[in-house]
């Protein structure tokens, strides 16, 4: 079995477009987020979308900024 | 020349000694032709001999002994045999002979031996033939040891003109090429000649074992004397696309020390006579597809670099910040990017990376040479596999998003000539859902900052919980809440407004009468139900003090909304009964018109009402 090279799981030219859209998608989300705990009152919060909310934008503002240290050249 | 007469002194020390202790010869092998070459156009010497083995004796040998006095062991940095295979033929490095450093009884002491093993042992009367390559760091010896400026810069070299050999050697020659035909002096045996920049000996014909004879040579050399005292290489692995190469240089010029003063003028006027000695460029050849790289010191970027490259290889020329003179130091980093898939492979389950051991800096002797590989975070089982022998140990070491620290291989190796730049491996065990790591640390540091938010949300943090203020606070709390829910329950209607309205529509399509009835009876229910809801939180709003002032405006939306409910239904009602009797279609559009012109008035209102109280 000859050896197999190794590549990245996503390639390196798309680090760059892949952060900004996750930033983009990862900030909508969170100002989504924001603007719900300012307007709902303390009656009618509900703590589950407050928690998927945050989970979601998360996870896209995690990966946005992997990406973008990526891009940026610091190889994590 | 004093030096010289010291050197000859000292030789023939060698040479009492090795008479004094010399046995004959331990095996029936001859050398039955040797051809040595030896190379002083660059600060390295490399030998290379072609030995032509032959046994004589009975018993089958499959060893050959290659002897090299200990002054010169000192300096050796590399010893290599191969089969020969002529000249003009690509030599491929696999096929190399093992050397191994041996004792044997009975030989001199002041000689080093080393043992080739021959693929095959050697018959009586046999013969095989295999090159010996020697590389020597710091064997030539600037003379005179300290210059000027304007000086040109000359170097000795002392070898034997006869091959050191514990054999009886039958016809041997030696070529010396030098870098330049100035010759100060060499030393004149019989059969010697020479042809501009190179001197030949021999050939000498029949010699018995251990014969030495003492040859010396002077001459001009103005190659670079670079010298890394300490190199590191540091090799950082990421799997998300990239190697990088980060060197640390701490060179000097390691030729005749320079003495007087510098003068920058003259320099610049005339480097080639006024700086012949110094050093002004490096050249690094690096892999193709090299990338970010980068050229600096403790005071920053160093700008006269340049590089270039073609899909074989990039070439980086970097000059330091001032040309090196003998004894003169300098210290500066370069570092560089290098895609992941031309060095990192997968075997078996195992993943190793492959990548050159020494520096990519043309003729470049280093004393001292680390190269430490940074594994990412969460590789084990790790282990090293080096074509020479070099001193290993384990580090960590904390970077960007670490937790643990990234398992660091730490080779060292003295003595590094450019013939040490060979692959080596470093094979580790690395699990794919380890890569995750570092979004995962992302991911949930955001998630944290998100928790908090909440946390502060929820979290009543007022001190005294009895006075007026916080009390006022809680109860307009309430009220929002139930204003949000009437609010809600108005925009619920509409919502069942609309659908009525859409159901109309249907209906004068299709004229299905019947799914138009059940649509409304749907929509009888639901009002029932949000009416049922608004009348509860109007009635907890009536009895709220803090909601006086907002009441008015909420009751009045409420009445709108009821006015706005009846002319629906009535609207609804009219048009269905039309399609019923099917009757009047052209009078019922009359009164439907009016009821419609209400319905949007109404609802125009309904919805000013409700954008008034979302204000508030």
């Amino acid at each position: 079995m000859a050896p197999k090279p190794i590549t990245s799981p996503v390639p390196d030219a798309w680090y760059p477009t892949l952060s900004v859209f996750m930033l983009a998608i990862g900030l909508f989300v969170t100002a989504s987020f924001f603007i719900y705990e300012a307007t709902s009152s303390r009656q009618n919060r509900s703590l589950g979308k407050e928690l998927i909310t945050g989970a979601v934008a998360s996870v896209f503002l995690g990966f946005g900024s992997l990406f973008l240290l990526l891009a940026s050249g610091v190889y994590v | 020349m004093g030096v010289r007469r010291k050197m000859a002194l000292r030789f023939d020390l060698i040479i009492f000694t090795i008479l004094l202790f010399a046995s004959p010869v331990l095996s029936d092998l001859i050398l039955s032709k040797v051809d040595r070459r030896i190379d002083l156009t660059s600060q390295i010497v490399r030998i290379t001999s072609t030995l032509k083995v032959e046994n004589e004796g009975s018993e089958p040998v499959s060893e050959v002994l290659l002897a090299f006095p200990d002054l010169q062991v000192k300096d050796l940095a590399l010893l290599k045999a191969s089969p020969h295979e002529g000249k003009g033929k690509v030599k491929s490095l696999s096929a190399s002979l093992p050397v191994e450093n041996v004792k044997p009884n009975g030989m001199p002491a002041a000689l080093t031996f080393y043992a080739v093993k021959l693929p095959k042992a050697l018959g009586k009367g046999d013969s095989y033939t295999f090159d010996v390559l020697a590389v020597f760091a710091h064997a030539l010896r600037p003379f005179p040891e300290k210059i000027t400026q304007a000086d040109i810069q000359l170097v000795v070299f002392q070898e034997s003109a006869f091959y050191l050999t514990p054999y009886v050697v039958k016809v041997q020659s030696l070529s010396v090429k030098l870098p330049e035909s100035r010759i100060e002096s060499y030393t004149k045996l019989e059969n010697t000649k020479i042809h501009g920049s190179e001197i030949k000996y021999g050939p000498y014909e029949n010699l018995p074992s251990f014969s030495y004879s003492p040859i010396v040579v002077h001459f001009e050399s103005n190659q670079p004397f670079a010298v890394g005292q300490e190199v590191v290489r540091e090799i950082e692995i990421s799997h998300w696309g990239n190697v990088q190469v980060t060197e640390h240089y701490k060179l000097v010029h390691g030729g005749a020390q320079n003495k007087g003063e510098f003068s920058r003028l003259d320099y610049q006027a005339r480097p080639t006579i006024r700086g012949a000695s110094a050093f002004k460029y490096l050249i690094a050849k690096m892999p193709p597809r090299v990338h970010s790289v980068y050229y600096r010191d403790e005071i920053g970027n160093i700008s006269t670099s340049n590089l270039w490259g073609d899909s074989k290889k990039t070439e980086l020329l970097i000059e330091p910040r001032y040309p090196l003179f003998g004894g003169w130091r300098t210290a500066f980093t370069i570092g560089y990017g290098l895609p992941l898939k031309d060095f990192l492979f997968e075997l078996e389950g195992n993943r190793f990376l492959n990548i050159t051991f020494g520096s990519p800096m043309n003729e470049l002797v280093i004393d001292n040479l680390i190269v430490k590989v940074v594994l990412p975070e969460g590789s084990g089982d790790i282990s090293v596999s080096a074509p020479f022998p070099v001193n290993q140990w384990e580090e960590t070491k904390l970077s960007h998003l670490d937790l643990t620290g990234r398992p660091v291989v730490v080779l060292q190796k003295t003595n590094v000539v450019p013939e040490h730049n060979q692959f080596f491996q470093v094979y580790y065990k690395f699990s794919k859902l380890s890569m995750l790591r570092e979004p995962f640390m992302l991911i949930f540091g955001f998630f944290s900052l998100f928790v908090a938010g909440i946390v502060y949300m929820h979290v009543d943090m007022s001190i005294s919980k009895s006075s007026a203020a916080y009390l006022a606070r809680l109860q307009w709390d309430e009220v929002q809440a139930a204003i949000q829910q009437v609010e809600n329950v108005i925009n619920r209607c509409l919502t069942t407004h609309d659908k009525l309205e859409a159901s109309l529509r249907d209906l004068s399509r299709t004229g299905d009468v019947q799914a138009c009835k059940a649509a409304r009876k749907a929509a009888d229910g639901l009002l029932k139900e949000l009416s049922k809801e608004l009348k509860l939180v109007l009635s907890f709003l009536q009895s709220s003090s803090a909601a006086s002032q907002i009441l008015p405006k909420v009751e009045e939306l409420v009445a709108k909304e009821k006015d706005l409910q009846e002319k629906v239904m009535a609207k609804h009602s009219t048009v269905v009964d039309c399609y019923e009797k099917k009757t009047g279609i052209r009078d019922s559009e009359n009164r439907v018109a009016a009821q419609q012109q209400k319905i949007t008035a109404l609802r125009q209102e309904v919805e000013n009402l409700l954008e008034l109280i979302d204000e508030i």
